[in-house]
């Protein structure tokens, strides 16, 4: 068969088909009084009745198929299901130009581009924007903001009657490309690639948002991978890095002293005055335990030297100097049930997402609140330093800071700039967010946060340094800046980078300060 | 009236009859040069099933003119366009590349359909079908039926939640044909009895309906154990319209819908399986990738034929589960478009409407009632499937006649054809019109194993209207 002809022989052939097949009911119309069965005689009833029956019942299934097969653009949910996983390339579906993906500021962080007659999505920032905006792929499906937001991209949710008609036109006569509709989001460009930076090839995350509205600036999760050129092997798993893993929102990892936040915001709600005993050879609930001790023991002994120990601490020294000791004797002082209570008020194990829809990329996840048996006050004691069965996102740190931030209204977070601002929480009164913001003002002036503290922003936060059964310790920092009214809050994540203070705390700190450069700090 | 030969009379059939080889011709080369440019080896076995196809339909015209069958014309084009047409889409689904390239047995199933509906054809016609109804054979034809579902609950094995034979076989299949047989002999015989409702024609005759109703509800209740919803339903319409078919009181289809709204509910508090398809139907974006994906993906590949479809061969079919049998209406949507589905329904249409025209102008009542039965048989089961298919009702998995593939589907939508055109050719002239066949009388059933009058078929005899209507 020669291959070059084949193409015209088969549209002639598919043509063809029809006629004959028409041609046939034609003749069949035809030969109807010639093959009337006159034979047996004339009908004992009157045939139309049931015949309409017949014709009205196959009419409506047909009408039916019409609805969805000629004029499925008016099905959003449809469209949407198709683009995600119909597999036919010559789907008309993925012949629609979806709209543009824009950051806070115009720039375009997705489009579609036409190329070998069939319609393409081109991410021009590669991985950056992989795990926030996901991808659009015919083969693939679709993740992330692509996915949530597929009915605004492809233009199926139009605010007037007109525009409807417009889109069904265009796709019934499969003439113009369809377009769909531009998509901004809170996320900013300049920050998101600040953070991947500051990131550079260390695996973690960054979390960067306005806590008096819950916008985003910059959602990064490293290693990631490029939307643009998706392969099979990307979705086989076992990669050891896993660049699917969204780690700002789905990582879950030990809080380690940042959970301090919370333990000091408990104090704070019960009213916690006077100090607590904190010896050198540090504290246990049982002596069959080893002991939990301050970061201070450690360094002395690493020196050669030896450690007195803090003595009798306040609350708010305990928290800038972040001592274990204190924190754990606190944390079962008041109790498991105080314990669960405050984390329940914080959030953990509440569904929380970025923005709407049912994927797991767009929820953060709020671990759940830990099972601790009554009994065990050992894993109390651990889990009020972070440590133990304490595990959560760092998207879920960054809601906390932004909350004491934000007079401790944690604000639903979001990623869709039309999205309505919205309280999401109470997590704690006005009046312990703000001794709580004072308190964290002081990590960074004279305490554990004293690396990056520096003149030209006031920042305030706590670190992090959680211990991992897998290997180095993970880094943690969260914090806002400007101390006295703040505008941004920040979570950042280094796995396995050590010290929270020299790995995580600088990253927020330049990321703080570009921010401030651009003007975001008034 | 001048007489014709049946050479002569037979002449739209043929033509007809070629057109339909063309443009089914015209489908094998778009179908076979598809797969050939996908890269399919193709050898001169590929063409094999189409010329067996061509000379069966050439063999069974001959046949037909040479025994002198007066029957429907119109029903032999139909049937054929729509065997050729699943032909076209099963030999594009891939039935025909078995590994070395020869077909499998399972390939030229439509032969042992035609064979099937020729030998019933030319054992019944002229009349001859009546003795389908004579002497004891009602109660064989419910003894069989009941039989086939025993059989398969024996034997089957479990698949996708119901019960399937073994292999190629699937005996419940017939039971479409043994349980119309049955019914419309009951009736025939007890058509005064149960016509006669009493209390005002509110309360149905329950003494000559009880064994109609038992044995429609041991099938029914057999064939609920299996979950084969598809052929409850089948039987639950056949059996309310035969009644009102053969007794004329509308009293049943009340009693049949009331029954089918109480089932329904019955069947949706008992079994999950048919929630979960209710579900499935009425909002498939909750699970879309669950139990909505079948019909979803349907529908997307019918989205993407569009109006017209790219022609046969050139759709993506195989990402629509099972589509070779259950969905095979979506694959003639996606590769022929919303077209090819209204010529496939059309053709579809045109065999109800002939076999209604048979029903209502069969001069036996039993004919009215088997014809009847049928057509409501073949109605219901394409409604099922393509309703199903396209998202109109809940999926029932349910096969499409003459298209789908299967071999006792296949089977029996040809032996339902036959038996429609046997009952097409008529009475020989002489049999007193209009009789019921109740009870056996010796002079009929003389009459209907005597050999063809000579003149029968040399005359077209212009009837009389039977006394009353």
């Amino acid at each position: 068969m020669d291959s070059a002809a084949w193409p015209y022989l088969r549209v002639g052939l598919h043509g063809g088909f029809f006629v004959v097949a028409f041609f046939l009911l034609k003749r069949i119309h035809d030969f109807r009084r010639e093959t009337e069965p006159r034979h047996l005689g004339p009908a004992r009833k009157p045939l139309l009745i049931p015949a309409l029956g017949l014709l009205l019942l196959f009419g409506a299934v047909l009408g039916h198929q019409g609805s969805w097969q000629l004029a499925g653009i008016f099905r959003p949910q449809f469209l949407a299901f198709m683009q995600t996983y119909d597999r036919r390339q010559f789907n008309p579906a993925h012949g629609i130009q979806r709209g543009r993906i824009l950051d806070r500021r115009g720039e375009v962080l997705a489009y579609s581009e036409e190329a070998d007659g069939q319609v393409w999505r081109r991410y021009p920032h590669g991985p950056a924007f992989a795990h926030s905006i996901g991808y659009s792929h015919p083969k693939f499906g679709a993740s992330g903001v692509e996915a949530a937001a597929s009915q605004h991209l492809n233009g199926a949710t139009p605010e007037r009657l007109e525009s409807w008609g417009e889109l069904g036109r265009q796709l019934l006569t499969q003439g113009k490309r369809p377009r769909g509709q531009d998509l901004v989001l809170t996320l900013d460009l300049e920050l998101q690639l600040a953070a991947l930076q500051g990131l550079g090839s260390r695996r973690g995350a960054v979390v960067l948002l306005r806590p008096e509205d819950g916008a985003i600036l910059a959602l990064a999760s490293t290693p990631s991978f490029d939307p643009s050129a998706l392969s099979p092997a990307l979705f086989r798993g076992g990669l050891a890095e896993s660049p699917l893993l969204n780690r700002a929102t789905q990582g879950l990892y030990p809080p380690g002293s940042t959970l301090k936040v919370a333990l000091a915001a408990e104090a704070l709600e019960q009213g916690f005055s006077g100090t607590l005993h904190c010896p050198a050879e540090g504290y246990t609930t049982s002596p069959r335990y080893p002991k939990i001790r301050d970061h201070e023991y450690y360094s002395a002994r690493r020196a050669g030297q030896s450690w007195s120990g803090h003595g009798n601490l306040d609350l708010a020294t305990a928290f800038t100097e972040s001592s274990n000791v204190f924190f754990a004797q606190l944390g079962v002082q008041y109790g498991h049930d105080a314990f669960r209570a405050n984390l329940e008020r914080l959030l953990f194990g509440q569904p929380v997402r970025i923005y709407p829809g049912l994927d797991r990329t767009g929820a953060i996840n709020t671990s759940r609140v830990p099972r601790i048996a009554d009994k065990d006050r050992y894993g109390l004691a651990q889990a009020s330093i972070g440590q133990g069965v304490m595990t959560t996102s760092p998207a879920h740190m960054a809601l906390i800071t932004a909350a004491v931030a934000n007079q401790g209204v944690a604000m639903k977070p979001r990623l869709i700039a039309t999205e309505p601002t919205a309280v999401l929480a109470r997590l704690m009164s006005e009046a312990t967010a703000k001794r709580l913001a004072r308190m964290m003002r002081r990590v960074v002036t004279e305490g554990t946060g004293k690396p990056i503290n520096t003149d030209k922003l006031a920042i305030a936060g706590k670190t992090g340094t959680a211990e991992n059964s897998q290997g180095a310790s993970h880094g943690w920092f969260v914090g806002f800046a400007p101390a006295e009214r703040p505008a941004l809050a920040v979570a950042v994540l280094v796995e396995q980078g050590g010290y929270g203070s020299t790995s995580a705390a600088p990253i927020a700190r330049d990321l703080l300060l570009r921010a401030q450069a651009m003007g975001l700090m008034e | 009236m001048k007489a014709t030969s049946p050479w002569d009379q037979r002449r739209p059939e043929r033509e007809l009859l070629l057109i339909c080889l063309g443009g089914i011709g015209i489908g094998v080369i778009l179908v076979l040069g598809s797969l050939h440019g996908a890269g399919k080896p193709l050898g001169l076995t590929s063409l094999l099933p189409f010329l067996v196809f061509a000379l069966s339909l050439a063999g069974l015209h001959l046949a037909l003119v040479m025994a002198g069958f007066r029957g429907d014309q119109i029903l032999v084009v139909a049937m054929a366009f729509l065997a050729g047409f699943g032909l076209l889409a099963r030999t594009r689904l891939g039935a025909f590349d078995a590994g070395t390239g020869g077909s499998g047995l399972a390939d030229f199933a439509f032969v042992g359909g035609f064979l099937a509906m020729l030998a019933i054809l030319l054992g019944f016609m002229g009349g001859r079908y009546r003795a389908l109804a004579a002497g004891h054979w009602p109660w064989v034809w419910a003894g069989i039926s009941l039989l086939l579902v025993a059989a398969l609950l024996v034997t089957g094995q479990r698949f996708r939640g119901a019960i399937f034979g073994t292999g190629f076989i699937t005996p419940t299949e017939l039971l479409k044909v043994s349980f119309v047989l049955f019914a419309a002999a009951y009736i025939d015989r007890q058509a005064k009895g149960l016509g006669a409702w009493e209390f005002h024609g509110l309360m149905p005759p329950w003494r000559p309906l009880a064994p109609l109703a038992g044995v429609w509800a041991a099938l029914v209740i057999l064939l609920l154990i299996q979950r084969d919803l598809g052929m409850v339903i089948i039987l639950g319409v056949t059996l309310p319209v035969l009644l009102v078919l053969g007794t004329r009181h509308w009293g049943y289809m009340g009693y049949g819908l009331a029954g089918a709204g109480l089932l329904g509910w019955l069947l949706l508090a008992v079994f999950q399986h048919g929630e979960r398809r209710i579900q499935a139907w009425l909002s498939p974006f909750h699970d879309p990738t669950g139990d909505s994906w079948q019909v979803l993906q349907g529908l997307s590949g019918m989205y993407s034929g569009g109006l017209w479809g790219e022609g046969f061969g050139a759709g993506n079919p195989e990402y629509t589960p099972i589509a070779e049998s259950d969905f095979i209406y979506a694959v003639i949507g996606e590769e022929l478009g919303f077209v090819g589905g209204a010529l496939v329904m059309a053709f579809f249409l045109l065999i109800f409407l002939r076999g209604l025209q048979i029903a209502y102008r069969s001069r036996s009542s039993f004919g009215l009632l088997l014809a009847g039965g049928l057509t409501t048989v073949l109605a219901t089961q394409t409604f099922l499937n393509i309703g199903g298919v396209t998202k109109f009702i809940p999926l029932t998995g349910i096969t499409l006649p003459f298209i789908s593939q299967g071999g006792s589907s296949l089977l029996t939508a040809f032996a339902i054809l036959g038996l429609l055109l046997a009952i097409s050719d008529g009475e020989p002239p002489g049999t007193r019109a209009r009789a019921r066949s109740s009870g056996p009388s010796p002079a009929r059933s003389r009459a209907a194993k005597s050999p063809r009058a000579p003149a029968r078929t040399r005359k077209v005899t212009p009837h009389t209207p039977p006394e009353g209507s």
